[in-house]
């Protein structure tokens, strides 16, 4: 099953966050509490770890784009197989924890 | 050579946007040199010194002691003496502490001295309201304006916090900049071919038919989000971001309320002596009559209790009240 990763929100004031630094490229697998992505809010970093084993099948967003809350930064699946959707907006997001660093 | 091309605009943060103005001017202008509080290592109270400790040292940017009285006396010092500081006032509040050097020498020195020194000092301080109570929240720029020698700037986006912030340091004089702590969340464009904004310059943000919004600083969205309310009730507003309080771009103002035949005004601070009396006195008087309406801060002090705070702070809902009272027939 295909799942969206998002951005963690509502964050108070926060509009927007840029991606800092994917741990991992399309097709690593990731265990629960892996890190997979770095965020940057105007004065702190978001570390997004997964919730559960998984596989970042699709990032959406790149090192230095930027992304709402609540919007898709990658796609990840369990299996490698599945078959990527054309669009994220019918998706479940992926479970995840966030720690702001 | 690289293959990449450099995209025209990038996106960054307010404050990335005051870093970025500082370090570029500090790269090229030996006399720049920032002072204040947590601006060294620390990067400053909301980052928006980052990097520049790192880059320039602890030379050129340097921590001060929580004085605020000498750090703005040493800034129109040193400022007079050669030197173009910017002072960093983390809350607007304790610019009080620092008025006497900055109005009674600073604003004056050019005067006093036949043209012979200047002050070109930029003081850089944050006003607004955002859970940190009576002394902690205050706008209390419209006490500077009536200053002569003083001029006063409050950007309300990433590109004119950079544009701004060029500008004040290039002028003769001292320039308080006022940016806003809900403003450092926010990110924008920039330009890669940006050029510095003109002091004394408002810019229409919006544009609509039915009333114009004069407002300035975080105000701006807050005017944003009423105009997207009152359009869904078929009311078309025009938003002019004033960005320098002084001097006033009273022409750009009166241009826009003389076509849409209705001024509000819209400040965070107090509106007894307020930016809006002012801007509604002087539309007035070029444009003869004028439907007008003031939005601003109830007359209380900003509480700590958010629920007081958002209470005594304007919203979108009380521009929208203030829009329809000014339109109903």
């Amino acid at each position: 099953m295909i799942r969206k990763l998002a951005v963690p929100g509502p964050i108070e004031d926060v509009e927007e966050l840029r991606v800092l630094m994917w741990h991992g490229g399309e097709g690593t697998a990731f265990a629960k509490g892996d890190l997979i992505v770095e965020l940057e809010t105007h004065k702190a970093i978001v570390e997004v770890r997964a919730g559960g084993p998984g596989v970042l099948r699709k990032i959406l967003c790149a090192e230095g784009g930027w992304e709402k809350a609540g919007r898709a930064l990658a796609l990840v699946g369990d299996d490698p197989a599945d078959p990527l959707p054309g669009s994220t907006d019918a998706l479940e997001a992926c479970p995840a924890e966030f720690d702001v660093v | 050579m690289s293959s990449e091309t450099t995209p025209p605009v990038s996106k960054l943060f307010f404050a990335e946007a005051i870093a970025r103005a500082l370090h570029e001017a500090m790269s090229r202008d030996p006399r720049v040199i920032v002072l204040g509080q947590d601006v060294g290592r620390y990067g400053g109270p909301y980052r928006e010194f980052s990097g520049l400790h790192a880059a320039f040292g602890g030379r050129r940017v340097r921590d001060t002691p929580v004085a605020e009285a000498s750090m703005v006396g040493l800034g129109v010092g040193a400022a007079a003496a050669g030197l173009r500081p910017v002072v960093s006032i983390t809350y607007m509040d304790f610019l009080l502490l620092g008025l006497d050097p900055l109005v009674n020498y600073g604003a004056k020195l050019r005067y006093k001295t036949g043209g012979q020194l200047g002050a070109p000092v930029v003081v850089k301080t944050t006003a607004g309201a955002r859970g940190q109570g009576v002394a902690h929240s205050q706008c209390i720029e419209s006490w500077l304006v009536g200053v002569p020698g003083l001029k006063v700037v409050a950007p309300s986006t990433p590109a004119d916090a950079w544009g701004l912030m060029h500008a004040a340091l290039q002028e003769d004089g001292p320039v308080v900049y006022v940016d806003h702590k809900r403003l450092f969340p926010t990110a924008g464009e920039l330009a890669r071919d940006a050029v510095p904004v003109p002091i004394g310059r408002a810019v229409v943000r919006r544009r609509g038919a039915d009333v114009t919004i004069a407002t300035h600083s975080y105000m701006c969205r807050v005017a944003d989000s009423a105009a997207d309310r009152l359009a869904a009730l078929g009311v078309a507003c025009e938003i002019v971001d004033l960005r320098t309080l002084a001097p006033l771009d009273v022409d750009t103002v009166c241009e826009s309320a003389a076509r849409t035949g209705a001024l509000v005004t819209l400040e965070e601070g107090q509106l007894a002596c307020g930016i809006g009396a002012e801007v509604a006195y002087r539309v007035r008087e070029k444009t003869g009559t004028m439907r007008v309406a003031r939005v601003g801060a109830l007359p209380a002090p900003v509480s700590s209790n958010p629920v007081l705070e958002a209470a005594s702070v304007p919203g979108p809902d009380e521009v929208v009240e203030a829009v329809r009272g000014l339109l109903r027939p």
